[in-house]
């Protein structure tokens, strides 16, 4: 990166780009190939148990503290910048509740000062990261997984699909498995079961092991595991299991963690339950939704983003699923394109949105237009929201001599 | 005993958008607005940046500019990181360069080898080395460590300079916008040659952005164009290789996802591509008060310097309410409790206790009624020789012994009678209000008035809360 470029090319200084994620945190500056920090979403409290800052649930006063909180570490800890001076660009997921987004809009105006605040959609920052104007995205990342398309540049919000396969239910899945089957040793005593030894795994132990010992199958071997686990043939016999990892525990204890765990834990993804929904349906019924004239450019253009996308295996996986899934009687009538075909963007899956959201931060023309400044905010008070029709719209849609603005201004704005 | 010492046992009331308690070690004193602030209604700013292992200062941007560009070159750092320092990939400690002699040939008489200097990097806490990634020893020790670059800078770059165009065309559109529609009796036909239609005017501030989607290039424009090639995708994906199902794995070459995060850049699985990265700075921080805007806090700008140049907090102008001793609190019966006053200012400051009324807004916590001394107490100030000059006069106030149990040089002991209201668990506390003078030394001087007119005193008052303790039944 050329050495002084934002200091004295006379603009204005470069933009903060933050993607709040469920699990991680990215954030750095705009104009940059990468972020310069990711950081796990918890704030630490001295003496007690990491919180999680993205939550739901909680009422809006510990949220503001946590955020509050957190946003102060990311910027005087990681980022190292006032910020008051600079333009923050905020990736989110388009099913953020309002709650959630507003009190981070709070955050930042209120408590920070910042001088605007840009909300982008995840799904719409990853196509900008390749300079296409269409695509499939698929976000898999801790709490969800989520498919938006979007058709030259316009998020097809009808058509959005999510399960919550992805990230968490992973963990949940092999803390099952390893406190069911595998045995720890420890000095004093060997084989012992998981829970005698140690009460449950910390998430984060679980995480590790996620990362480092376990992947995808290809399809043939995965349907074959799927098929030894339910047993439906009566004589299925599962693939011989990869070899057991011995995996230390506190500096203390050994766990030995099962082959066969390594290789069918990812499988609850591809599994298909009752509704027959799996991560590759997904897809499917994201494409069947879409009108009919979008659906070839849309299949032929897939971007996969997120954490849980980089398990080792998991693309090449994917795509066989999809191509056996289109042969299947529920999409083989209603689509008619078979072709698939898979991105990869300028950066790994995890940062791809947040890429996406550093392109658009670096146009400084922009930006500024675009975004919620902070007088905007102190008179109405809110941020607008796709879902929310009170938003009046600006002054600048209707041209001067036509017809007044429609009754919604003046039903629910407070303006005069 | 030590425990009455204790910070959080003394609370002071700070008001702000949101009422505050916290003990008064942890405060600020505002002297334009007169009021005391916390941490929370105070904004922070980033003041300088330092390298928190070779303690090097890193000047801030607006510094480097006036500065000789090429002096500094070495050190600049948009990226904050240090150049010297290195921090290890696999445990994050700070690595230090070591050398040892290897045999080279002397440039001047290729067959005779020399003892030349070789420098690599290692981890005194988890034995890593440079060798161990392939980076070859350098023979100078600090400045031949480079990073990796990432390889999809350019296409990146690319990117950001074709949207820029459209950008910068969005701009111009709109700009044009605004100026045709300062003159409403253009005729209809000629906004068509301005406008691109409709679906430009979607500029809600915070919409979902369609993105710049109108504004694809058209024909015939004669601006040099920057045609981006958009992005290929494909048929087939790697498949993982076989023996991924078969070999068992070596667990420590593999990296964990704590290691792999801190290179966002590559994220590699292997520990033998974890390269090193330059230390991350650590900033010394400045406060504001969000009134006045005037610096509550100002550091030293040399990283090994821990005064300040402003610091203007609360203990160094309140005076401080702290517990002596306390006996044993019965539930409704009255105790004495013995508490210390300390002036920190140099002139004598008069201090009035008023016990909280019925129904005050502020004293939600007390859970006892308590008594305090009606008459005004008088504090001397605070003179720094004064445990040096043993030929000090003894101080000429006159204490009734009922009320101040004792005095010692600026700080007094007085009693305060507390009577538990609730026989509950959990601690009494009690509340009261603290009055006192106070110079403001910053008031502006006067231009008219010559002579030493004194500051003129106002009288502030603070919300105390005190935390005593349990009944003992």
């Amino acid at each position: 990166m050329p050495l002084f470029e934002g200091l004295g090319s006379g603009g204005e200084k470069t933009a903060v780009v933050i993607d709040l994620g469920a699990a991680y945190t990215k954030c750095g500056f705009a104009g940059e190939t990468g972020p310069r920090f990711i950081i796990p979403s918890e704030i630490q409290k001295p003496g007690q148990q990491s919180i999680k800052v993205v939550q739901y649930n909680i009422n809006t006063e510990e949220l503001y503290s946590n955020l509050k909180e957190f946003i102060h570490t990311l910027y005087f800890r990681h980022l190292l910048v006032n910020p008051r001076d600079r333009r923050v660009v905020i990736i989110e997921s388009i099913l953020c509740p309002s709650h959630f987004r507003e009190t981070l809009t709070k955050v930042f105006f209120k408590q920070f000062e910042v001088p605007s605040v840009l909300f982008a959609p995840s799904h719409l920052m990853a196509i900008m990261s390749l300079g296409i104007n269409s695509g499939l995205v698929m976000d898999c990342g801790y709490t969800e997984t989520l498919v938006l398309p979007v058709y030259e540049c316009i998020p097809i919000l009808p058509a959005w699909e999510a399960l919550p396969l992805a990230g968490k239910a992973i963990h949940k899945e092999l803390d099952g498995l390893l406190v069911e089957q595998c045995t720890v040793d420890s000095d004093s005593s060997t084989g012992q079961s998981l829970p005698t030894v140690i009460g449950s795994i910390p998430e984060e132990v679980v995480e590790d092991i996620k990362v480092r010992t376990c992947f995808v199958s290809d399809l043939q071997r995965g349907l074959k595991i799927q098929e030894a686990k339910f047993n439906l043939g009566g004589t299925a016999e599962r693939p011989t299991p990869p070899p057991d990892v011995d995996y230390p525990l506190d500096g203390e204890k050994i766990l030995h963690i099962k082959g066969p765990i390594r290789d069918s834990v990812m499988e609850m993804l591809f599994e298909q339950d009752n509704e027959e929904k799996s991560v590759a349906s997904l897809v499917l019924d994201a494409l069947v939704k879409c009108p009919i004239d979008t659906r070839k450019a849309l299949s032929e253009n897939l971007v996969i983003i997120g954490g849980t996308a980089m398990l080792p295996g998991f693309l090449h996986r994917l795509l066989a699923e999809i191509r056996l899934l289109v042969e299947k009687p529920k999409y083989r009538d209603a689509l008619a394109t078979k072709s698939f075909r898979l991105h990869s963007p300028p950066a790994k899956p995890n940062c791809t949105a947040w890429l996406g959201g550093a392109i658009f931060g670096a146009l400084q023309d922009i930006l500024g237009s675009r975004s919620v400044s902070r007088d905007y905010y102190n008179q109405t008070g809110r941020i607008p929201d796709w879902c929310c029709l009170s938003s009046p719209p600006p002054e600048s849609v209707y041209d001067a001599g036509k017809t007044p603005p429609p009754l919604m201004k003046r039903a629910f704005s407070t303006e005069k | 005993m030590a425990s009455l010492l204790q910070p959080d046992r003394v609370l002071y009331l700070v008001h702000g958008e949101k009422k505050i308690r916290s003990p008064l070690s942890t405060l600020y004193f505002c002297r334009y607005c007169s009021e005391l602030r916390s941490l929370e209604c105070v904004s922070h700013e980033v003041d300088s940046h330092y390298c928190p292992s070779c303690l090097e200062n890193m000047p801030s941007a607006e510094a480097k500019l006036k500065k000789n560009r090429k002096r500094i070159c070495n050190q600049l750092n948009e990226n904050f990181r240090c150049a010297n320092c290195f921090d290890c990939p696999c445990c994050m400690h700070t690595l230090s360069t070591r050398a040892t002699n290897i045999p080279a040939p002397l440039p001047d008489d290729p067959s005779k080898t020399a003892m030349k200097k070789a420098y690599y990097l290692a981890c005194g806490f988890c034995r890593w080395t440079s060798r161990d990634v392939g980076m070859a020893d350098k023979s100078v020790a600090s400045g031949g460590w480079q990073e990796p670059d990432n390889p999809h800078t350019q296409r990146i770059n690319k990117l950001i300079e074709y949207y820029q165009q459209l950008a910068q065309r969005e701009k111009l559109e709109r700009d044009r916008k605004k100026l045709a529609r300062r003159r409403p009796y253009m005729p209809l036909a000629f906004s068509e040659k301005y406008g691109l239609g409709t679906r430009l005017q979607r500029q809600r501030p915070g919409a979902p952005i369609t993105s710049l989607a109108g504004l694809s290039l058209k024909e015939g424009e004669d601006q040099k164009e920057i045609n981006i090639e958009p992005a290929q995708a494909l048929d087939e994906v790697e498949p993982l290789p076989e023996d991924c199902y078969t070999r068992p794995i070596n667990l420590p070459e593999v990296t964990s996802l704590r290691q792999r995060l801190l290179q966002p850049d590559f994220q590699p699985a292997g520990a033998s591509q974890l390269h090193p990265k330059h230390k991350h700075l650590l900033i010394k921080r400045s406060l504001r008060c969000r009134k006045c805007e005037h610096n509550l806090s100002k550091p030293e700008f040399n990283p090994t310097s821990i005064k300040f140049k402003i610091q203007l907090v609360a203990v160094s102008y309140i005076p401080e309410v702290r517990i002596m001793s306390i006996p044993n609190l019965r539930f409704q019966k009255e105790c004495q409790v013995l508490l210390t006053l300390t002036n920190p200012v140099e002139n004598i400051t008069h201090v009035t206790l008023v016990g909280c009324e019925e129904g005050d807004p502020e004293d939600i916590n007390s859970t006892a009624k308590v008594m305090v001394p009606t008459k005004e107490l008088v504090l001397a100030g605070k003179d720094a020789a004064a445990e040096y000059d043993e030929l000090a006069e003894p101080q000429d106030f006159q204490d009734d012994p009922d009320v101040v149990a004792f005095r010692k040089s600026n700080k007094i002991g007085f009693f305060i009678k507390v009577v538990p209201q609730r026989e509950e668990d959990g601690d009494v506390t009690v509340s009261f209000k603290i009055r006192h003078d106070f110079r403001n030394l910053a008031a502006p001087i006067r231009p008219s008035e010559e002579g030493d007119a004194p500051a003129e005193a106002i009288w502030l008052t603070h919300h105390v809360e005190l935390s005593l303790g349990p009944i003992i039944a």
